[in-house]
């Protein structure tokens, strides 16, 4: 009975041990050999630690910036990024265990509903599944679940999200792609959608409707080849501007006897050091379980859609990327400085949101509205997914993230259902 | 809910289903397969900066014959010399789509799982055109 204790409470109580035995769970349902199950279980506990050790690079980063900020512009200024979210919910707030149990049941919930329904779906974005599952789990836990119903509750409401995000982009496509064969497998599109709707209102229709395909643009963003670079593109000027605004007296006292703009221009960097090592484990982390899952899902719903990532719908639309990746990143900076006229906070633009999502969008706002369509509803894009982040900051804050925010705005949608609709029924009953 | 785009949807799986049962003549196979001779030849002496489009054109032919396999060959080998998202990828994806659902329809995960890790590969290659990494 000692050693039955000692292990429930010791070993699996953690959570690299947890997210390990999932991979195992994988690997031998797969019917992998002992050296492959073995090999690959401690792979992914391997990248549950690096991800944990990018984590704590990025809360020290974060930290000082949120200091330097604080005392520059009088107000919080929030870096959405769901990487620092992830890492910090399963790390610094100890919810890894539960992140992990939730990922699984989505995967589960998303076989059962792909499996009985009509709505034949398999989200294969395994990184879009782990942010959803970080989500609904931090969301869960601050409307007071706890134990199996906040794994339960999570993976049924991410594996509705796994069905209904694609089921609701597959209109739009159709006949973007002119085929019904793939999906879609994002958790931006309620922001797709949005910047359709806005398209459909305010672009262009009928005759009038001329394609951004039909423009000569640059044909690449040559700017964004390396994402590490990009993401450090925005965080050295808008550390190393804060830190000035802060002043150098104030800035000194952080900086140690190091220059107090070197000090922020080496903490921009540690940022972005850190997004590289937590990526490098969620890539470890789900390397093994992923390929085992989907392969799973794939056979037991025979006549499935897969639903991938948003490069995807890329080529159909090259110009469209363009557009969207710059009318967002515009949007975005107009929040920016508007939302904190309305007491919310300030959220800085986010690079790699822009362009993927702000990408995707471009393709939906195109389709939908041309090229009017495009652009005011890539900058209503741009307004909006600033804004659902910044209506997460407050619970955020109360629960210990440091100076962050998240950015796929299904996982934000998903997080305010759980904020405004189940916590308060939880609460009621 | 989600019932939109219903009626289109069966729509477009008549349409699908018309592309495929489009029957070719013996006369058109035959002229197919002479194009392809032909760029193959052509293939032997141009250029290496030709090489690409040259197989990817010799891959469409191979679409257009219904032998998926060997355009899923020349379609990989012309991304593989250049990465491109023109019609080459678009066919070789959903050629890769198709494999995909053939094997697991066979419950092969082997195979299976060479065309889903065949279909990550074709999103990086989205990814880096459209960043213009080469």
């Amino acid at each position: 009975m000692g050693v039955i204790n000692f292990i429930i409470e010791n070993i699996l109580t953690q959570a690299s041990v947890t997210i390990a035995l999932i991979a195992m769970l994988g690997l031998i349902l797969q019917k992998k050999s002992a050296g492959q199950v073995i090999s690959g279980s401690l792979k992914t506990m391997l990248g549950f630690m690096v991800l944990a050790a990018g984590s704590s690079i990025i809360v020290g980063s974060l930290t000082y910036f949120g200091k330097i900020f604080a005392e520059g512009f009088q107000m919080q200024g929030i870096v959405p990024s769901i990487e620092a979210i992830n890492g910090q919910a399963m790390n610094e707030l100890g919810l890894g265990r539960d992140i992990a149990l939730t990922f699984l049941a989505i995967f589960i919930f998303n076989i059962i509903i792909a499996r009985f329904t009509r709505w034949k779906y398999i989200f294969l974005t395994g990184q879009a599944i782990l942010w959803m599952a970080t989500m609904t789990t931090v969301f869960g836990y601050f409307a007071g679940l706890r134990g199996i119903a906040l794994i339960l509750v999570g993976g049924f409401i991410g594996g509705v999200f796994a069905v209904a995000m694609p089921a609701i982009a597959q209109p739009f496509v159709r006949k973007i792609t002119g085929s019904d064969e793939i999906a879609l497998g994002h958790f931006c599109t309620v922001g797709y959608v949005f910047e359709a709707g806005v398209a459909k209102v305010f672009g262009d229709k009928g005759e009038k409707k001329k394609s951004v395909e039909d423009l000569k643009l640059p044909a690449q963003l040559e700017f964004l080849q390396d994402t590490y670079l990009s993401v450090m593109v925005v965080m050295v000027p808008l550390y190393i501007i804060t830190a000035a605004f802060a002043g150098a007296e104030f800035s000194s006292t952080l900086a140690g006897d190091t220059h107090y703009l070197m000090f922020a221009f080496l903490q921009a960097i540690q940022f972005v050091v850190g997004v590289y090592v937590l990526l490098a484990g969620v890539r470890l982390l789900l390397g093994e379980i992923v390929p085992a899952f989907r392969g799973i899902a794939m056979r037991l719903v025979p006549n499935a859609k897969p639903a991938l990532d948003c490069p995807v719908l890329f080529p159909y639309s090259p110009n469209a990327v363009i557009v969207g990746f710059i009318t967002t990143t515009i949007g975005c900076v107009i929040a920016m400085f508007v939302l904190p006229v309305f007491g919310l906070a300030m959220i800085l633009p986010g690079m790699l949101t822009a362009f993927f999502a702000g990408g995707t969008a471009g393709i939906f706002g195109n389709q939908v509205g041309g090229r009017r369509g495009a652009v005011i509803g890539g900058v209503a894009h741009g307004f909006f997914i600033t804004l659902l982040p910044a209506l997460l900051v407050t619970i955020f804050n109360s629960m210990g993230f440091v100076n962050a925010t998240a950015t796929d705005v299904d996982t934000v949608a998903a997080a305010l259902l759980y904020a405004w609709l189940i916590g308060p029924l939880l609460k009621a009953f | 809910m989600f019932g939109f785009g219903r009626k289109k949807d069966k729509k477009t799986k008549k349409d699908a289903q018309q592309e495929e049962t489009a029957v070719l003549t013996p006369e058109d196979k035959e002229q197919i397969q002479l194009s392809i001779s032909l760029k193959e030849q052509e293939f032997e002496q141009a250029a290496e900066e030709k090489h690409a489009k040259i197989l990817e054109e010799i891959g469409m032919a191979y679409v257009e014959l219904g032998d998926d396999d060997r355009a899923i060959d020349f379609l990989e080998k012309s991304i593989q010399i250049e990465k491109s998202v023109g019609d080459g990828y678009k066919n070789l994806l959903r050629l890769y789509n198709k494999k995909r659902a053939e094997a697991a329809k066979a419950n092969d995960d082997k195979t299976l799982q060479i065309y889903l890790n065949k279909m990550d590969q074709l999103m990086q290659v989205s990814k880096d055109v459209t960043r213009g990494v080469r």
